[in-house]
């Protein structure tokens, strides 16, 4: 059966509509697209005949001879983006109530039962075709596309938080910004991952590829995205491609990620009394000694790497000397080769002092991913870029420690975009401004299209 | 007692969250809802309460016809963000301007009785932390579903926020406790069922409100209930557990000023009824004590308990409403 025929099967339609249907159509999509009559455009559905709203469809079938037609379909994409933007702000209400709603539901890493419930729930309030959790609890909602044979485009937002659950969750929204924990990581992600069935409806558009909404638990931390690992590693079928969504910063395009060790020192003293107990050191002074000597590691600027001393926690009086510090701090650079190295050098240090020193002192690794990337010139990333200018945002590339790694790992290709704008972002008071979040949304809108047409299938 | 009531006429809010249900019965009764939030200084809660029923109850179902702030004279941005999020805003003041001003959500909430078109007048506090749609739809549910149910009360399980950051995960209604069940336990026992007779959040058929008069102080919800009960008894009135509901926390003095409010309003309303018998009239003003410069200081707030009449007696009502003159 080929691929008209069986779509149009799909659709309720005869073999012999299927190809009256098919005559007919290319007209108007060319007059729609703009697409020169001259260029091989054999067979395209463009609306979903069962379904009376007109809807955009991204599906478009082309002939193998196709490349400059993508081409102008994209710009065509491109050039739907402003209005798009303007149909999304007239769904602000609803939008920021899905970020509200999900935001103040406490989700500390390992303990996001609760946000996950609340996102199921507001998912199927939304009606997408599924909605279930995998086996390790991810929530996900899938919205099927109009082909069985594509293979899926995946959206995710973590769940978790760093704020623990006694925490004020609580929003406050003024006139363009609302304020409260978590809303920079992750809770306008999360929100507007629950909104896009609504929006793709407003905007009337329907995919080839079914769209998986994942919002993923365990990220953070300790957590050392679990939950995504474990959502890919049982995904049965291949995946398309991939958007991760963080609440911050517009104009952000993450398409590689560094090689990465998260660890732990911790020190511990014996609390024994005794003349030979007499002279005990400090676990904060040790930690400190293990800081220093991470300093004095020479990191090369190429391959770019660095050690990031994070956290630090220890003691209980002022007057009394600490018995137990951790130390929290990450190893990052572009090559595994130089985070393993780094690594052992900074075990050697741990050792050394715990042994000098006769303490206990241990070095947990808690977390670990690969540097993984996609080339600049991949069409995703290309897509992207083309996508951010249209809508006049400047992409500034950073590297992520986020689900993009998991998906780069396996050779998906996927980006990492921020929504909106914001300050203080891992403190209670985080703020965030409500108006770029709508150009925020149309840009991930925008590279699911490019997505969906296939301009990315190539790589 | 009446244990029935209790039994019968208390729901959850879950029971009435099928939404398309609840608008079916709106529109085959043909009936107009209005939200009314009295404000004073809510500039940090008001925004999320118009938003999320804007959202929810009016895009998505269209179950509200209106949202409508009326404010005591808010000096934050309340009444701006309000607008801005597209509740129509009157300051008080504004409303009936012929008449002698007051300063109360009693006030506010009679006055919402003129501008607003609702045949159902669905009153919510404005200082909801965790406000949540199931607060407006909740209250409706038995009022759409049970043609003799005319006024529904809200309860819940109160938290009340400490400090800046952290919840604690009971108490809160301690002038309910502590005032009105001892009150309701001498005078009017079955009244006791009402769980939380304070609460802020109620909903009810104009029909009722407009015959009733309003305190217009913080005596109006204990006030509200003696009346509904008096004139239709408590079977035309209704419960609902909505969860959880966060607020801003009153200190002890606060409380204290609220109290004599209700207290005040019991009273008169005992007086009216003629089940109490005084010789002298009652003091109006709340006498509490600081300590200043180790000097026990009076601090005297007047409490006058102004009330309005049933806003059927007013002209301009009646003639807007189409009403008959009295």
């Amino acid at each position: 059966m080929d691929v008209l025929n069986h779509n149009f099967i799909r659709l309720g339609l005869t073999r012999a509509k299927a190809l009256q249907t098919a005559i007919r159509f290319p007209r108007e999509t060319r007059r729609r697209f703009g697409v020169p009559k001259s260029n091989a455009f054999t067979r395209t559905i463009i609306q979903r005949h069962i379904d009376p709203l007109p809807y955009f469809s991204v599906s478009l079938i082309f002939s193998k001879h196709s490349k400059q037609l993508k081409g102008t379909v994209m710009d065509n994409h491109l050039d739907n983006l402003h209005g798009f933007v303007d149909t999304i702000t007239s769904m602000k209400e609803t939008i920021i109530t899905n970020i509200v709603l999900i935001g103040q539901v406490p989700a500390p890493t390992f303990k996001e039962k609760k946000r996950t419930s609340a996102f199921m729930e507001r998912l199927a309030e939304f009606q997408v075709d599924e909605c279930t959790t995998d086996g390790y609890r991810n929530p996900i909602g899938i919205i099927k596309g109009t082909s069985e044979k594509k293979p899926p485009i995946f959206v995710v937002a973590h769940l978790d938080t760093i704020f623990g659950k006694d925490i004020d969750h609580y929003y406050t929204i003024k006139e363009n910004s609302i304020t409260g924990t978590g809303i920079m990581d992750n809770s306008v992600g999360v929100g507007v991952l629950l909104s896009l069935p609504d929006i793709f409806r407003k905007l009337n558009l329907r995919f080839e590829s079914d769209i998986v909404l994942a919002g993923v638990i365990q990220s953070l931390g300790k957590g050392n995205l679990r939950g995504i690992r474990h959502l890919l590693k049982t995904w049965a079928t291949p995946i398309r491609g991939a958007v991760c969504i963080e609440s911050g910063e517009l104009g952000r395009l993450s398409y590689y990620t560094d090689g990465m060790i998260r660890c732990e020192v911790d020190c511990s003293i014996s609390s024994n009394n005794g003349w030979e107990f007499k002279f005990k050191p400090n676990a904060i002074l040790i930690l400190n000694e293990v800081i220093n000597q991470i300093l004095k590691l020479r990191l090369p600027q190429k391959p770019r790497s660095r050690v990031i001393i994070g956290k630090i926690s220890g003691g209980s009086k002022h007057g009394v000397i600490a018995y137990n510090a951790t130390l929290g701090f990450e190893i990052q650079s572009n090559s595994d080769k130089m985070v393993k190295s780094i690594f052992n050098n900074i075990k050697d240090v741990v050792e050394g002092i715990g042994h000098e020193h006769e303490v206990d002192l241990k070095l947990k690794t808690l977390s670990n991913i690969h540097a993984a990337r996609l080339n600049f010139g991949h069409p995703l990333v290309k897509s992207t870029v083309a996508v951010m200018k249209k809508l006049n945002l400047v992409p500034i590339s950073e590297p992520s420690e986020s689900e993009l790694s998991i998906f780069l790992s396996r050779k998906i290709p996927a980006v990492t975009l921020g929504i909106t704008r914001g300050e203080n972002y891992h403190q209670q008071n985080a703020t965030v401004e409500i108006e770029p979040i709508f150009k925020g949304i149309a840009q991930i809108i925008g590279v699911l299209m490019a997505l969906d047409s296939g301009g990315c299938d190539e790589a | 007692m009446k244990r029935s009531w209790l039994e019968n006429n208390t729901f959850h809010y879950s029971e009435f969250n099928n939404l398309n249900r609840l608008v079916e019965e709106k529109q085959r009764k043909n009936l107009k809802i209005s939200l009314c939030l009295p404000t004073l200084n809510e500039e940090k809660t008001i925004a999320k309460e118009i938003l999320i029923m804007k959202s929810e109850l009016m895009t998505r179902y269209p179950l509200l016809d209106e949202i409508v702030v009326v404010d005591s004279g808010s000096t934050d941005n309340t009444r701006d963000i309000a607008s801005e999020y597209g509740a129509n805003v009157y300051e008080a003041t504004e409303i009936l301007p012929d008449l002698e001003n007051f300063k109360g959500k009693g006030e506010n909430l009679w006055k919402a009785l003129y501008i607003t078109q609702g045949d159902i007048i669905v009153y919510l506090d404005a200082d909801i932390k965790n406000i949540h749609h199931r607060f407006a739809y909740g209250l409706l549910g038995p009022l759409l579903l049970f043609d003799d149910i005319k006024y529904v009360k809200a309860f819940y399980d109160r938290p009340i926020a400490i400090g800046k950051s952290k919840i604690r995960p009971t108490g809160g209604g301690r002038v309910t406790e502590l005032v009105i069940r001892p009150l309701f336990s001498i005078f009017f026992p079955e009244l006791t069922q009402i769980l939380q007779p304070l609460s802020g959040e109620y909903a009810g058929f104009r029909e009722l409100f407009e015959i009733i008069p309003f305190p217009i102080g913080y005596g109006v919800e204990t006030s509200i209930i003696l009346d509904i009960y008096e004139k239709w008894g408590l079977d035309v009135m209704a419960q609902v557990d909505l969860d959880k509901r966060i607020h801003r926390n009153q200190d002890t003095r606060a409380l204290g000023k609220m109290s004599f409010a209700i207290l005040q309003t019991f009273i008169r309303r005992k007086r009216k009824l003629g089940l109490i018998d005084f010789t002298e009239d009652l003091f109006d003003e709340m006498i509490q004590y600081n300590l200043v410069k180790n000097e026990y200081m009076p601090d005297i707030y007047k409490i006058e308990g102004h009330e309005r009449p049933p806003i059927i007696e007013i002209p301009e009502y009646r003639e807007k409403f189409k009403k008959p003159m009295l």
